[in-house]
């Protein structure tokens, strides 16, 4: 199993050119760690809603690739949205990195979703993998212009996340909206 | 879909088509107005007293013709959509009844609000007289209360003025600092 920094590293190696949305806590922090871009839009709050906010972006955008990095917390807060995502088909990954845990807030234990991949099937993806290693997270190859579910067993951190995001959130929005464009 | 559903289909096509020659209704207009200023996209959770209004969105006919309407399971999954549409250059719009907005409130305070994200809100307004279901009680009674806590501007909607209603609607939030609100009293 590959700690969850190293896994958000290798998303963002695996698809760089792509639109990011991050959820909440410590991953949005990890990737603004990680790699910084204006192709990024961060939540700093908001926790459930990367995926709806990633399927807006989507559909603003359809030339463009959208990867969500979403936690099993924030993944489990709101299945909701997966058959609207599903609805619309977007060019969008969605990577549910799972440490297991409430990591942002001390180590909780969150409600466990049993099978991650059934359920974005069910829910209407038209794709979804669960990968635990480096070496298969390499393997998954998302066909372009695919739904895909990308569900990622990863180990905790077992430390604070980097710095908060620097930028304010008015200066994400304007830095996103231009690349978005662009 | 059965022969049935489609003979039944059919009507709102020809009622599109004579949008030309008869007056728009209420909800039409109401559309129409959004669609006149540049919005792209509509989605929400349906209300009754929105009832003509999301049957308008739903057709994809008249003033619903060049614009997208995405359904939505819950109120601040809504937001949450129109604020990634409004992140990357579109202009959404997010229609609910007043029991949405208390599922909504995470995502204005700590999205819309805090990143100058602000998508105009059509919510209807149930409970507004008291005389409404026991379930409308609170938040018909608190609804104008809670938008000014949150600084949420507020223009109530004059059914025989759609179009002034919508632009008085924008021009309270023109400041780009607050979201504005559509508040729909009676059913259209």
């Amino acid at each position: 199993m590959f700690g969850i920094q190293d896994a958000i590293r290798a998303v963002t190696e695996k698809f760089p050119t792509s639109l990011y949305v991050s959820t909440c806590g410590f991953i949005t922090r990890d990737l603004y760690n990680t790699a910084d871009r204006p192709e990024n839009f961060y939540l700093v709050g908001s926790m459930g809603m990367a995926a709806p906010v990633g399927l807006g972006v989507a559909l603003a955008r359809p030339g463009r690739h959208v990867v969500v990095l979403d936690g099993d917390g924030s993944f489990a807060m709101n299945p909701g949205a997966l058959p609207m995502i599903a609805e619309h088909a977007p060019d969008l990954v969605h990577v549910v990195l799972d440490n297991g845990v409430h990591e942002s807030t001390g180590g909780q234990r969150p409600v466990r979703i049993a099978d991650p991949v059934g359920m974005a099937l069910a829910a209407g993806y038209s794709a979804a993998h669960s990968v635990s290693s480096p070496e298969e997270l390499a393997a998954v190859r998302p066909e372009p212009g695919v739904t895909t579910l990308l569900h990622v067993a990863c180990a905790p951190r077992g430390a604070h996340a980097g710095k908060r995001v620097e930028w304010t959130p008015q200066q994400l929005v304007e830095r996103f909206r231009a690349a978005a464009a662009a | 879909m059965t022969d049935a559903q489609t003979l039944t289909a059919r009507p709102p096509a020809a009622t599109g088509r004579e949008n030309a020659q008869h007056a728009q209704s209420a909800a039409e207009a109401l559309v129409q107005a959004f669609v006149d200023r540049g919005f792209t996209h509509f989605t929400g959770v349906p209300c009754s007293l929105l009832k003509g209004v999301f049957r308008v969105l739903e057709s994809g006919e008249g003033p619903a013709g060049t614009v997208s309407y995405l359904p939505a399971p819950r109120e601040d999954s809504a937001l949450g959509v129109a604020s990634g549409l409004s992140a990357a250059g579109a202009k959404p719009v997010v229609l609910m009844q007043n029991s949405g907005l208390g599922y909504s409130l995470n995502v204005l305070t700590s999205l819309n609000l805090i990143y100058d994200l602000h998508v105009p809100l059509i919510v209807s307004w149930r409970g507004h007289d008291g005389n409404d279901a026991v379930e409308h009680d609170i938040i018909g009674r608190e609804l104008l209360n809670l938008l000014d806590v949150f600084g949420l501007r507020h223009t109530v909607f004059d059914p025989s003025d759609p179009h002034g209603s919508v632009e008085r609607c924008l021009a309270a939030a023109e400041d780009g600092r607050t979201t504005p609100v559509l508040i729909v009293k009676e059913g259209i």
